[in-house]
């Protein structure tokens, strides 16, 4: 390694530095006996449960808008476009705690639509569908960016080609245009879905925080934090961090095991 | 076997193209870069839009999508699914539409067999050479029987030897098979092996040469 390499070493081994010191505190705060019996209360599996539900249904919506509209934004051409895709990245880079005011005014009682809805009788706010509500609107964006690139990888000429083989263009996407851009999907899936189990400002707004009731994770280590229950708030954060270090860990595999050489564009010869 | 009629085909570079095939012929289309011939093929499969009528067998297919059409189409990049062995990239042809006439099974096999592509069913793609690559793109063509073969430049990429070999095996299938072949080419030669007559484009019109 000259010299360059080791000057650019330094930062790569402060950061990782860093970011061992932050788990290490985490993981070294609770004596082994104390994570435990934090790991097995009541409290932190309801906030276990509460996540994974929430979350899985919020990645399942999340995956229903999103990868239609990321094939939309990959393979068609319309007036406005940038504009509509700017819209949609706006979620992502918008802070959460903004984006929560956002849903509170909008399905507020004050609001057409949340007028209407209190009118049919649907309560989103306050209550775990508010939690759904706040991670599928942030994890759908980022949802739309991963695929859209992944659906534009892959020649639209294998999608034409399906179509004079007999398959409509409805089974042509799900026969052939998503095999093909299955890891980017996944990709996307896992990020999305990591996005939703640590959504925490937009949930505050929209769900509010009551313990037992709207308490996520991350809600707990907020709840827990502010009442001085540590313990459970440190459990609750190395449980996030698990997770999130698994589904990083997935997406590393995943792209691990995509081939390097562009085959799916390759002539004949 | 199926006639294909066009008729006053305009698009972006085609203007106002009419040309008559008739049952079973096979008709080359050569011409220089741009001219249309692929746009001209890929009007007949339905992949562009265009003003003008296409006739199948005297019946109007212009207004019909591209899976309602009964034809076979390789282009030079031949697009097989990547995701899928060979067997399956057949499979994938019959999948909807199939006619019901013996098995799905028979008919992969009987195309396999026709294309001489047998030993590289259980093959992905990027497992297969060039010329094996043809064969089984030929194969998921030929299974679904279409009365119609377009071909887009399909072997240019070979060596000649297995251009020689694929020609001949195209001229053997073309009657058994009763198809009707439209081929865009710049090899003379290959024109001369596989068609009956050849007709040329120049900038997106046909002319007499």
């Amino acid at each position: 390694m000259n010299w360059l390499g080791l000057l650019f070493a330094l930062p790569l081994v402060l950061m990782a530095l860093v970011i061992i010191g932050v788990v290490g505190a985490l993981v070294s705060y609770l004596s082994p006996g104390d994570l435990q019996s934090a790991l097995l209360s009541e409290e932190t599996l309801f906030a276990v449960g509460m996540s994974l539900q929430t979350s899985l249904l919020s990645l399942a919506l999340a995956l229903l808008l999103a990868v239609p509209a990321a094939h939309c934004l990959a393979r068609q051409a319309f007036p406005g476009k940038a504009m509509v895709e700017t819209l949609l990245d706006l979620p992502m880079v918008t802070p959460p705690l903004v984006a929560g005011v956002g849903l509170l005014f909008l399905l507020g009682y004050q609001s057409p639509v949340g007028a209407a809805l209190a009118a049919a009788g649907i309560n989103l706010l306050f209550s775990p569908a508010g939690i759904v509500l706040a991670q599928t609107y942030v994890a759908a964006s980022i949802i739309v960016r991963t695929a859209r690139a992944a659906f534009a990888s892959v020649d639209q000429d294998y999608a034409r080609m399906a179509w004079t083989l007999g398959l409509s263009p409805g089974w042509a996407f799900l026969l052939v245009e998503i095999p093909m851009a299955a890891r980017g999907l996944v990709t996307a899936a896992v990020l999305g879905w990591a996005r939703a189990l640590g959504e925490f400002g937009a949930t505050l707004m929209v769900a509010g925080a009551t313990r037992m009731y709207t308490e996520t994770l991350p809600m707990a280590v907020y709840l827990n934090i502010a009442s001085g229950e540590t313990g459970l708030a440190v459990a609750c954060a190395l449980i996030l961090l698990g997770l999130a270090f698994l589904l990083l860990l997935a997406t590393r595999l995943v792209d691990r095991d995509t081939p390097k050489e562009v085959e799916y564009v390759g002539r004949g010869a | 076997m199926s006639a294909v009629a066009l008729e006053k085909i305009s698009s972006r570079i085609l203007h106002e193209v009419s040309l008559n095939v008739a049952d079973g012929e096979a008709v080359a289309i050569q011409g220089p870069s741009g001219s249309g011939k692929s746009t001209l093929l890929k009007v007949v499969a339905g992949l562009v839009t265009h003003q003008g009528r296409v006739l199948f067998d005297d019946t109007a297919v212009h207004g019909w999508a591209p899976h309602r059409r009964r034809l076979g189409y390789l282009s030079q990049d031949l697009h097989l699914f990547p995701h899928l062995t060979v067997r399956q990239n057949v499979w994938l042809s019959l999948a909807f539409g199939f006619d019901h006439q013996g098995s799905r099974a028979e008919r992969i096999e009987e195309a396999l067999c026709l294309a001489r592509a047998q030993h590289l069913h259980n093959r992905y793609p990027a497992q297969l050479s060039g010329g094996e690559r043809q064969r089984a793109a030929l194969a998921r063509c030929l299974a679904r029987r279409p009365g119609v073969l377009l071909l887009d430049e399909p072997f240019s990429s070979l060596d000649l030897g297995n251009r020689h070999t694929i020609w001949r095996d195209l001229n053997a299938l073309r009657q058994p098979l009763q198809m009707t072949l439209l081929l865009v080419t710049h090899d003379e030669t290959e024109a001369q092996v596989l068609a009956d007559r050849t007709v040329w484009l120049q900038h997106g019109q046909i002319v007499s040469r």
